[in-house]
């Protein structure tokens, strides 16, 4: 005891005696800084990441067949992974609630889909359409009147749109490119003769609109939307930070699909409006200035020259309007909105804010601001295993996101879809479907002809099916044809039992676990009960099951390790140097040490003992740095400068925590550092002999 | 009175390069408790290599060598750091004092290695001994704070604080003024006579020659005389005689220092 006192006595008294000890001391310095910077930020982020994934839809755990060729990436991978599927997910879920830690299983299937909807001339369209029933119906109100009258004005200003646009297409290319066709059909649609005759047969008119003209407005979007079929209402129950924004939740047992409030912000919602929020956001999270961002300068200058989204769909009555109002607002003479658009959407970083509230005060009432919207019906297309297409019409009941995780693209990346519409869209026959194609098959008159007996059927004597069916010329009854799709339509409506919810085809499952912390021995029981019944399970992390972005905090960690094992090892060197140096410098005092009596391990403790606290000296002061750094950062936060940010920070800033891990594994590494770079001179010095001592002094 | 150290016919021969330094030929040597010897010759002639081996620093390469009892030859490493540690003091030329200690500490420090007393009989130990060598004003100081002399006084204060049998001075006054270096040599003695320590210090300088009881002369690896105490003009005399050739009438390699 009393010797460790006086070695620490010596120790902090040689600490500042040579200069090669500040050189050891800044390398362990600048070390143990990062060190506990880093592992600070990682670990903060790590748990930010692991909230974000975890709490959208990966769960604790994963299960997925263990058949599939790729592995199951919830947040996409670098193309679809190729998953098989488990064939009914109502016996794996009783099996598996039944363990001890599992709280809930949610069944689960990611796939892509598109979307497709109509351009801006078809949503007026059918408005359009719309009144006229009510007119046929018998409503002849003033109201309704001058309502189709608006609409009928707001139609012909498109078609003039498109008159002109196709008018500069037919200049800019050959002759032959521009289908002569269209340009007939353009040149009707805009004659006064076709509106004069208009309302003597609207709905006639409306066909012409509708099939010749409308798609010639190139605004239309296919859009491709990622979704993950579930159980909505065990998802709902169980992702608690999942909240409803717009529109409403799916009601218990129907389908329906939820769209991502973030795809809805970033795919569905008007683009000047979009870029106006990006502006905004910049501004406000990341204190940009418009008159030093390129990037925001760029989004203005789109939004001054793509007016004509905003144009085309204001009908005369709103275009006065905007018009007057914005002439208020810019002060300007000029009376085309054209033009007017342009000044306004010039925004500056004095302007911009009362700009922004002007446009969601003052234009988007005017106009559509989303072109889907809760209570919609979409049809949705996707592509099923073998190949084909399957499309399924679903209701948008509204949208959700996660709560923290609002504006990250990843957790916002999935919509979500009832599993019943999950497994339409997959292409398992649900019995419904087999229902519908027996229908089908009895309306067409289709029989099952075998084979071998084919030719016979078709080309023989005695054949009874006649192959061409003779059709009567008369008005279709729509009602009557479609008798049967109508049917298979009533089942947005249907209410499907837990039992129907659970019985069939799932890709993946998603475990939430009772107590997180024991989620390996959890897993290793997961294992083990799918293998007794043969469920054949593959069971991952939600690391894992994240696919590579999971894999990324790991990756980082990994570099940053790598980065202070280096320094480190580069300090051991130096280190190991620096001590040899200054123990040669120290010969004769440890000559005399050893002479007055002193034992080899005194002298080797001696020569350990100063490095490591030389070490532990410095290492404090850049731990206390580091945490000081790490406390400041924990005060104002890390902005997330992007989406991808904002996923792994799981919100808009990243608050870092000091985690007794990295202190205590700075001090770790740095004992070690300096017990292993001190141990060669330690030895050496230990065999300094006595007679050193003697030797008079040159 | 027992003998403190005793050598026998002890050779030293050290290998430099490719030629051998014989550098003890054969030296036998009593020296007795309370003794103050002086061990005197030129440079090169042994007397360091000497003191090293009563020092227990070095070990002969034959012959015996036996300190407060033990056969040197005899032990280990360990053992012979344990008799330096509980058995010599050591007094050196340039003082070595650890330079981040105090004189406080410097002092201590042999005892805190030996692990036998508590901090208060340290303290008290350690207090005394600054006192006798008239430091105690200045155990706060670091040895940097201090002129040669006080340093000295010092490292005496050092060599005397585990109560050593023997204590060993290579050249004290080598570093210091002839004055200084003269009540260096009173103070050694008067703890030889308070402490009743026997001293054996090496020395060129005839003055402080004159202090000792005994001076023994060396040269080439032999001892070549020893005069007794009285005689200080002789012992003068003796070794100004003499510088640059072997001592005469001195045929015999077996000289036994004598006590008083």
């Amino acid at each position: 005891m009393n010797q460790l006192r006086i070695l620490l006595q010596i120790a902090f008294r040689n600490l500042f005696s040579n200069f090669l000890n500040f050189v050891i001391g800044g390398i362990i310095f600048i070390g143990t800084l990062l060190f506990v910077v880093g592992s600070s930020l990682l670990n903060s982020m790590d748990q930010a990441m692991s909230k974000s994934i975890v709490g959208s839809v990966a769960g604790h755990v994963q299960v997925y067949s263990a058949q599939s060729k790729d592995e199951l990436a919830l947040f996409g991978s670098f193309n679809q992974p190729d998953l098989a599927e488990l064939p009914d997910f109502s016996i794996i879920k009783p099996v598996l609630s039944g363990i001890d830690n599992v709280k809930s299983v949610i069944p689960m299937g990611v796939n892509n889909a598109q979307v497709a909807y109509g351009n801006t001339l078809d949503m007026v369209l059918e408005k359009l359409r719309k009144a006229e029933n009510q007119k046929i119906r018998g409503n002849h109100s003033t109201e309704l009147k001058t309502r189709i009258e608006s609409y009928k004005t707001h139609v012909r200003q498109i078609v003039q749109v498109i008159k002109k646009d196709y008018g500069n297409l037919s200049v800019l290319s050959d002759e032959e490119a521009v289908d002569r066709e269209n340009t007939v059909a353009l040149n009707k649609a805009s004659s006064d003769d076709f509106w004069r005759s208009f309302d003597r047969d609207p709905l006639g008119h409306l066909e012409f609109l509708e099939n010749k003209i409308a798609f010639l407005l190139p605004d239309a979007d296919f859009y491709s939307i990622g979704y993950a079929g579930t159980d909505l209402d065990s998802f709902k129950k169980e992702f608690d930070r999942m909240e409803i924004v717009d529109g409403q939740m799916v009601p218990q047992g129907q389908r329906g699909l939820l769209l991502s409030k973030f795809i809805y912000e970033h795919q569905f919602k008007m683009k000047a409006a979009q870029r106006l929020d990006d502006i905004k956001e910049a501004i406000e999270i990341r204190h940009s200035k418009i008159a030093k961002d390129p990037d925001l300068q760029f989004l203005i200058k789109q939004n001054k020259t793509q007016t004509r989204e905003i144009i085309l769909q204001l009908d005369p009555m709103a275009t006065n309007s905007l018009t007057r109002s914005l002439q208020g607002l810019l002060k300007s003479q000029k009376t085309d909105l054209a033009e007017l658009l342009p000044d306004f959407f010039d925004v500056n970083d004095e302007n911009f804010i009362s700009r922004y509230r002007f446009f969601y005060s003052d234009i988007a009432p005017l106009v559509e601001l989303y072109r889907v919207r809760p209570g919609d019906t979409l049809t949705i297309k996707a592509y099923t295993k073998s190949g084909y297409i399957q499309s399924v019409n679903i209701k948008v009941y509204g949208t959700f996101q996660f709560k923290g995780l609002e504006k990250s693209g990843l957790a916002g990346g999935l919509s979500l879809m009832d599993l019943v519409s999950f497994r339409d869209l997959y292409g398992y026959l649900t019995p419904e479907k087999l229902l519908e194609t027996k229908q089908l098959e009895k309306a067409a008159g289709a029989r099952i002809i075998e084979r071998d007996k084919a030719e016979e059927e078709l080309f023989g004597a005695d054949s009874s099916s006649s192959i061409v069916t003779t059709s009567r010329q008369a008005p279709i009854d729509e009602k009557k044809e479609l008798g049967v799709i109508r049917k298979t339509d009533t089942s947005a409506n249907r209410v499907y039992t837990q039992a129907e919810i659970d019985k069939g085809v799932v890709i993946n499952a998603a475990i939430i676990l009772k107590n997180p912390s024991k989620m390996k021995e959890t897993m290793e029981k997961i294992g083990e009960v799918s293998n007794k019944n043969n469920f054949d399970l593959k069971v991952v992390t939600w690391q894992k099951a994240a696919g590579f972005i999971g894999q990324f905090v790991v990756v980082a960690k990994m570099i940053l390790y790598l980065v202070v094992f280096i320094i480190f090892v580069v300090a051991l060197v130096i280190i190991n140097n620096a001590v040899m140096m200054a123990t040669l410098q120290r010969t004769k005092e440890i000559g005399t040490m050893r002479a007055l009596g002193a034992q080899r391990p005194f002298v080797l403790s001696m020569i350990l003992v100063e490095t490591v606290i030389l070490g532990l000296t410095f290492g404090l002061a850049g731990t206390v740095a580091g945490s000081l750094i790490v406390g400041y950062l924990g005060q104002v936060g890390i902005p997330a400068m992007n989406d991808f940010l904002y996923f792994f920070f799981s919100g808009p800033r990243l608050f870092p925590a000091l985690g007794a891990g990295s202190v205590i594994g700075a001090m770790t590494i740095i004992v070690v550092v300096a017990t292993i770079s001190a141990l060669y001179p330690a030895l050496m010095a230990s065999k300094v002999s006595p007679l050193t001592a003697m030797q008079a002094e040159e | 009175m027992e003998n403190v150290v005793s050598l026998v016919n002890v050779h030293k021969n050290y290998v430099l390069g490719k030629t051998t330094v014989l550098a003890l030929q054969g030296v036998s040597l009593t020296v007795a408790r309370g003794d103050f010897i002086s061990i005197a010759g030129p440079s090169g002639s042994g007397k360091t290599t000497l003191l090293n081996l009563i020092g227990c620093v070095d070990i002969a390469s034959s012959g015996q060598v036996i300190i407060n009892g033990h056969d040197t030859h005899d032990l280990k490493e360990r053992q012979l750091t344990e008799l330096r540690l509980n058995t010599i003091g050591f007094i050196f030329q340039s003082f070595n004092l650890v330079s981040v200690l105090n004189v406080f500490q410097n002092v201590e420090f042999p005892l805190l290695l030996q692990h036998k007393l508590s901090a208060e009989e340290r303290k008290s130990r350690v207090m005394e001994l600054l006192k006798k060598v008239g430091i105690e004003n200045h155990a706060k100081h670091r040895p940097n704070e201090l002129s040669g002399g006080q340093r000295q006084r010092v490292a005496i204060a050092r060599a005397l604080v585990t109560r050593p049998a023997l204590v060993l001075a290579d050249e004290p006054t080598a570093n210091l003024d002839s004055k200084t270096g003269e009540t260096i040599i009173d103070l050694m003695k008067e703890m030889n006579q308070v402490e009743k320590t026997t001293f054996i210090f090496s020395t060129h300088d005839a003055r402080v020659m004159a202090h000792a009881h005994t001076i023994i002369n060396i040269a080439d690896g032999q001892i070549v005389g020893s005069q007794t105490p009285a005689a200080k003009k002789a012992v003068l005399k003796i070794s100004r005689g003499n510088k640059g050739k072997p001592a005469s009438g001195t045929s015999s390699k077996k000289i036994t220092g004598k006590s008083k």
